[in-house]
């Protein structure tokens, strides 16, 4: 009971006027966002980290959890009139919802996605509302030692699950810690990968490499391959409403995905590609229209969206309660509690009850408001998609320079910021995840700590490490998931080989 | 042995990630430890993420040579691997430098709008004066909103005093 009535004061906290103002200027910028293509969530908070100098902590965060949810919404839009996903969890959608589109269909396809995205983000936060902190109490009884093995499962889960391949995830991941040891180390004052150079002392700044990475790579990366590819809107007749019969077929994959969407965002398996492919197989197998499949089923666009944005609200669970972020925006988002000097995790629930609570209630208000900027208003998202790329990507390079240089007002911040583009660049042309990069960015000045502290309490004795039952299990999970990947791999191969032979 | 189209700087790539992890290990190998007694020494890390970084690499520089090349981001399984296209590149590139030189000593105003007049020009517009109308404005609309609402002050270069 003690959850409702936080919950409850969240509420009262959420709705004063400058909070809903925040939360209807973050739902506003994440749709935006998501239905532009080429700039997503994490690029979004990032850019719009400097305004946390001048906003109270919880507007803030109330913006940038509505800017997180509201890219999931405009994304499917863009996914479904254009083809071309606005972001990362709407590339499945794009499978039916643009032959939807191309049947005459665009109406139904975006009613039945942003239906499902707020009946899926109502659901999910409701359960992270109850579960956020039961997990919280538990995990103030975990110790560094735990988080180290915590932390080494979701470096491995996200480096595997995502990209073509493994060993790409892991040496993006790599990269990622590299650049996070640059820097003077915080227990000795040793500095460390600095060459010489004062200005890099104090480490590579998180929210330039990721402005750089995805702003900056991308720009180049389009530029230089796909300058010529346009994009073309299929016109929209009539208005975003579904028949009867659509809602019939889309209720049950709503539900479905949330389910799917929701325990995937919990553990780490690094944002929405996943769980939006997976609600997607999931329907077409239960179809009983499989033959629509490929050619425009409703189905095909329901679950996906439903459990991308459960998955959104699920990631903000290891977030909140563990201080773990899961995707690359959840990442963003613990940037800009640490501003604040907040960090979250177990303690969050007890140290800033009414912040979290406020936070949690914002996002049933931020999902209300997403529904209705949404379905009546979406001509004008569409209207934005008529903006030229030439313009477009000028506008958001020349924000992302002006972000990397307003931080401390320093010409060694851009030209780490272009050096961060190149990386960016390189590994969109070979096939290199993102994700894990920034997540060892973040994290891995964290794990290094934690490992620290974890020695210093058991005087260098390295058993504490796997001391605990939980160490254990997370460890054999750790193992699975490094050589999941091999195995299945081999197995395929002996399975190839046998045929030959037979 | 003959190798995929694009494996070749695919292999230039994947090496110097292996460099990457060198440097690392070679700048964490010659630096003097401080003398206070810590359990666990600050170069530990660096040693296991850089000898991380140079096995992977060799891993998969071994995977590329066999014929494991890797899919750019955004193309199909099977799809042609064109190449990119170096004056573009450059010409993007070239527009992020500008803003680096320009920012401090022309100003905010001048910088942004050389960058977004560039960028736009690399995308391939050709409707360069009205895209300079849009830049300058926009420059100026930002300029002031970060100066005057924000609280953020921006170089006024060659303005000085008269912004």
């Amino acid at each position: 009971m003690s959850s409702f009535n936080s919950l409850l004061e969240g509420f009262a906290g959420a709705l004063t006027l400058s909070n809903l103002m925040f939360g209807l200027l973050g739902t506003f910028l994440g749709t935006l966002v998501g239905v532009l293509p080429g700039i997503g969530p994490a690029l979004a908070i990032a850019l719009l980290l400097p305004i946390t100098y001048t906003v109270s902590p919880s507007s803030a965060l109330i913006m940038f959890a509505a800017i997180y949810y509201g890219a999931m919404y405009g994304g499917s839009t863009t996914s479904i009139l254009l083809n071309t996903p606005g972001e990362s969890g709407s590339v499945i959608t794009a499978l039916e919802g643009n032959k939807m589109a191309r049947n005459g269909r665009a109406g139904p396809a975006l009613a039945t996605a942003a239906i499902g995205s707020f009946v899926a983000g109502t659901i999910a936060t409701l359960i992270l509302a109850f579960t956020a902190p039961t997990i919280a109490d538990w995990a103030i009884q975990v110790g560094s030692a735990e988080y180290v093995a915590l932390m080494l499962v979701a470096f491995s889960t996200v480096s595997s699950l995502l990209g073509s391949s493994q060993i790409r995830g892991f040496i993006s991941l790599s990269v990622g810690l590299v650049l996070g040891l640059v820097g003077a180390d915080l227990q000795s004052g040793l500095s460390r990968l600095t060459f010489g150079n004062d200005a890099a002392l104090e480490g590579i700044e998180t929210v330039i490499v990721i402005v750089s990475i995805f702003a900056l790579g991308e720009a180049l990366y389009i530029a230089s391959r796909f300058r010529d590819t346009g994009w073309k809107i299929i016109p929209m007749k009539g208005r975003a409403l579904m028949s009867r019969s659509d809602l019939k077929r889309s209720w049950k994959p709503w539900l479905r995905g949330t389910a799917i969407g929701f325990p995937l965002g919990i553990i780490p398996a690094g944002g929405s590609e996943v769980p939006t492919f997976i609600s997607y197989s999931v329907e077409k197998s239960l179809s009983k229209n499989k033959d629509e499949f490929g050619h425009g089923a409703i189905e095909g666009v329901a679950g996906p969206e439903a459990a991308n944005n459960a998955n959104a609200a699920g990631a903000l669970v290891p977030l909140l309660a563990l201080g773990l972020p899961t995707s690359a925006t959840a990442a963003v988002i613990l940037v800009a509690f640490q501003t604040y000097q907040i960090q979250p995790g177990p303690l969050l629930f007890t140290t800033n009850p009414d912040l979290i609570w406020t936070l949690i209630a914002s996002l049933f208000i931020g999902n209300t408001l997403l529904l209705i900027l949404n379905l009546p208003l979406v001509r004008f998202w569409i209207q934005l998609l008529k903006i030229p790329r030439t313009y477009l990507f000028a506008g958001i390079v020349s924000f992302a320079m002006l972000g990397a240089y307003a931080l401390n007002t320093s010409t060694f911040d851009l030209t780490v910021a272009i050096a961060i583009g190149i990386v960016g660049f390189l590994f969109r042309r070979y096939g290199m995840p993102i994700t894990p990069l920034i997540l060892g960015l973040i994290l891995g000045p964290n794990l290094e700590l934690q490992f620290r502290r974890a020695l210093q309490i058991s005087a260098g004795d390295y058993g504490t490490l796997v001391a605990s039952p939980l160490s254990k299990i997370l460890y054999l999970v750790l193992f699975l998931v490094i050589i999941g990947p091999t195995v299945a791999r081999l197995r395929r191969k002996m399975k190839a080989k046998k045929a030959i032979i037979s | 042995m003959t190798l995929k189209q694009g494996a070749k700087s695919e292999l230039t790539f994947v090496g110097s990630l292996f460099v990457l992890g060198l440097i690392v290990f070679w700048d964490t190998w010659r630096t003097e430890l401080p003398e206070i007694n810590l359990t666990i020494s600050p170069t530990l890390f660096p040693y296991i993420v850089s000898i991380l970084l140079m096995v992977l690499s060799t891993i998969l520089f071994i995977q590329v040579l066999r014929g494991d090349s890797a899919l750019p981001e955004g193309l199909e399984p099977g799809a042609k691997i064109e190449k990119s296209d170096l004056r573009t590149f450059c010409t993007v590139l070239a527009s992020l430098f500008a803003y680096l030189l320009l920012i401090e000593r022309a100003g905010f105003v001048i910088a942004n709008t050389v960058t977004f007049i560039g960028i736009s020009y690399s995308f391939g517009n050709k409707k360069m004066l009205k895209a300079a109308g849009i830049a300058v404005l926009l420059s100026t609309i930002v300029y002031f909103s970060f100066t005057k609402f924000l609280k953020v002050a921006l170089p006024s270069g060659i303005f000085k005093g008269l912004m």
